[in-house]
């Protein structure tokens, strides 16, 4: 599906009047020289556009919509001597190995994208092999897909699951009274990574994990996860990264089995409705790691990501209710991506990849960071940096603090390390 | 003489669809390249799963049996060193070497119970890949699987990475499966499972082992199940224990049933037409987000207006046309 990226309704003109200037700064537009070349760069979205993970791609092609349409409002931006307007050209890979190769050929070689962003997991090891070949630079959300051979692959913006660590290090800080917990996570690719690293944040700061549930995907009836859970009497439940289909009914049978305690996940989409499933007080002083964009907190000077608050506006005005963790994070990396091609003055793959990594350094949505991860992944291709912690206060997300992952890393990356190995989730322990 | 005519008619059609089936990559794009590969490995997984339903059982393990092939042959190429060819054959025979074992508890089932049965057999290996990390790779699978190597031939290098030259050899891999299972169907033993289906107590009467021969269609269409899947696991250098789930199964019962089964070409006709509609049309429409709601209704509607299958259109056509032009061919 080929989006047009500039639907006429007035109802965007006043958010793309509002933002233009806003993207002009995001991209670095100097004044065009009347001779530049104007020239339509195009993007590649290949994530789960339907199916039990589509909330993970879906609203990040909604973002990415949105990014589009006002950077190209603003008149595009400058890149080299090209002027570069910018056009998403998606692929609905279901989540599964051969849509994705599938999906990474038309794009490559029918719709001549520069660049692919992916929601990665299962499908990454399937695109990886025509990745190499055609030189492709790759964006995944899931550095555990990073290895030393995956040259062409970057973890720019999410670096899941470790900044999960933020979380339990703030909560550790604020709430020291708390000292059990029982972790509960789908068995797969995103929910056993995301235990080890929970396994070494709770660790790290004191707190004892009574137990690990692991569920499979298949799993409708949540019921008895949350009575093995809650017959362990833990301080805090832990919903791990389970998708937005577990927490919904793990967060409601929490509520109709009584439990009174903390309860924290990587991720709460769609909170709004888990609020209405339970209760205001219920869901009170719930932590997870993803903002709403409205927050004041991304008004703050060192914030990367432009006009958050006009993103978010904009966004709720066409998809009501479709908030969600990934609604930002694809636009955020074409910051980066932009940035990379700015400073490369070329938009090829490869170039960009050169270009992004320049110094050593990117602007994060969440703040200057730095290209890491050869310790974990084998290789230094993640972006880290700060990450927020959220907290629904009167059934609303709210961040209350940002917090540093290399910072944490530097005190407890050995712990991290050690339940990786455990996992079986270091780099060269995969597959 | 009529007879020999006919004979003739069938080899003549048969070679021009063998000849717009080798000339067809060179027509694709790219992308339709690789949904053509997957396209010919699904349809041994198709053919070969009919094989069983001519016995009277309809499994739902055979999604997983053809993950048993492609996790043997995977993980004899990469951890032991043998050559991928040899090593999809040995997965193919893991696969039937599973299924032997399964049909003792699961044939003394039969038709629901033995549904439910396989179900959970199925779901009992799938566990195991996701459980034992060592060797299966766990939740993640294995990935970075040996391809099938290039070979030269006549100085001409064949690259299996491309899709055309992969899609070339799946085609000659299956081509000679259909061939085998066709030849299965119509000797004393695929008789023999067709008495079975329809009257398996009548066959018990006159000294036929039911249990035994639905234990041989059970072994050999999971024989070419894992053959498909090491089909896949090569091509994809990937395999997790999500590609053979019961969704996965579920895409195979819908082919088979909306294709129809009283002939080999019934169920390749329903996962062509399915995966043409699913991954081209509706693809090509634009409509990403409503292919699963565009797919479920051609599937109501194929089985309502076609319960016997896309297979019972041909003949249905014919009667109509007979009965517009009258019993001495008038109009």
């Amino acid at each position: 599906m080929t989006m047009q990226l500039f639907q006429k309704k007035i109802g965007r003109r006043t958010f793309l009047g509002a933002t233009a200037a806003g993207a002009a700064a995001v991209g670095g537009l100097a004044p065009m020289p009347a001779a530049a070349a104007t020239r339509t760069v195009r993007i590649g979205f290949l994530a789960p556009l339907t199916g039990e993970v589509a909330a993970w791609g879906l609203p990040g092609l909604y973002g990415c919509q949105i990014w589009a349409e006002k950077v190209n409002a603003a008149g595009g931006v400058r890149i080299g001597d090209d002027v570069c307007t910018f056009e998403f050209v998606s692929y609905d890979n279901e989540y599964a190995p051969e849509k994705a190769r599938t999906g990474a050929t038309k794009l490559i070689f029918e719709d001549d994208v520069k660049f692919i962003m992916m929601l990665g997991g299962d499908t990454w090891p399937a695109v990886q092999p025509i990745a190499d070949k055609s030189g492709m630079l790759v964006s995944t959300l899931l550095p555990s897909d990073l290895s030393p051979d995956t040259g062409t692959l970057i973890a720019p913006c999410e670096v899941h699951p470790i900044y999960n660590v933020t979380g339990v290090w703030w909560l550790a800080d604020r709430m020291p009274n708390l000292k059990s917990a029982v972790i509960c996570a789908q068995d797969d690719a995103l929910g056993r990574p995301s235990v080890a690293t929970y396994l070494a944040a709770f660790e790290a700061h004191g707190i004892e994990v009574l137990d690990t549930v692991f569920f499979d995907l298949s799993t409708t009836d949540f019921a008895p996860v949350m009575t093995s859970m809650l017959s362990k009497n833990p301080d805090i439940l832990c919903l791990d990264t389970a998708y937005a289909d577990y927490v919904h009914p793990l967060c409601e049978q929490a509520h109709q089995q009584g439990f009174k305690g903390q309860m924290i996940s990587c991720t709460a989409d769609f909170y709004e409705k888990i609020v209405e499933k339970t209760s205001k007080e219920f869901m009170e002083g719930f932590i997870f790691q993803f903002p709403d964009f409205d927050d004041p907190a991304l008004g703050q000077p060192g914030i990367n990501f432009d006009a958050p608050g006009e993103f978010y506006a904009e966004y709720n005005k066409r998809w009501p209710g479709e908030w969600g963790a990934v609604s930002w994070e694809y636009a955020s990396i074409m910051d980066l991506w932009v940035q990379g091609a700015q400073r490369a003055g070329s938009v090829e793959p490869q170039d960009v990849l050169a270009g992004m990594k320049q110094g050593g350094v990117g602007k994060h949505a969440f703040g200057d960071a730095k290209w890491w991860g050869k310790e974990l992944f084998g290789i230094d291709n993640a972006l880290v940096g700060n990450w927020p912690v959220v907290v629904i206060e009167n059934g609303k997300a709210v961040i209350k603090e940002m917090r540093n992952i290399p910072e944490w890393w530097a005190m407890h990356g050995d712990l991290l390390v050690k339940h990786f190995t455990e996992m079986g989730e270091m780099y060269h322990q995969r597959g | 003489m009529r007879r020999a005519h006919h004979g003739w008619r069938f080899r003549a059609t048969l070679a021009g669809i063998y000849a717009a089936l080798v000339a067809m990559p060179h027509l694709l794009s790219f992308s339709q390249k690789e949904i053509a590969v997957f396209l010919v490995i699904n349809v041994l997984v198709v053919v070969s799963y009919r094989l069983l339903t001519l016995t009277g059982e309809w499994s739902l393990a055979h999604a997983v049996l053809m993950g048993v092939g492609a996790y043997a042959s995977a993980l004899l190429a990469k951890r032991l060193g043998v050559p991928v060819p040899p090593a999809m054959l040995l997965g193919a025979a893991a696969a039937a070497l599973v299924a032997w074992v399964l049909s003792f508890p699961l044939f003394r089932m039969k038709a629901f119970y033995f549904l439910i049965g396989s179900f959970a057999a199925g779901e009992i290996i799938r566990l195991c890949w996701k459980r034992f990390r060592e060797p299966f790779g766990g939740p993640k699978g294995i990935k970075l699987i040996p391809s099938v190597p290039d070979v030269e031939i006549g100085g001409l290098e064949i690259a299996f990475f491309d899709p055309v030259n992969y899609y070339y050899l799946c085609l000659a891999v299956v081509t000679l499966s259909l061939v085998v299972l066709h030849r299965l169907e119509h000797s004393r033993i695929g008789l023999t499972f067709h008495a079975i289906h329809w009257q398996d107590r009548l066959a018990e009467s006159v000294g036929v082992d039911t249990r035994r021969y639905r234990t041989i269609a059970f072994v050999i269409a999971s024989f070419f199940a894992g053959l498909a899947g090491a089909l896949l696991a090569h091509y994809l250098g990937t395999v997790n224990p999500n590609q053979f789930d019961v969704e996965a199964m579920v895409y195979v019962l819908i082919w088979v049933i909306v294709g129809g089964t009283a002939t080999i070409y019934g169920p390749i006709l329903g996962v062509a037409a399915l995966t043409v509609v699913n991954e081209i049309v509706l693809r090509g429409l634009g409509v990403d987000q409503a292919r699963p709601l565009v797919y479920g209704a051609i599937l109501i509607a194929s089985i309502l207006f076609l319960p016997d299958g896309l297979e019972s259109l041909g003949p249905k056509m014919k009667r109509a046309f007979a009965r517009i032009r009258g019993p001495h061919g008038q109009p």
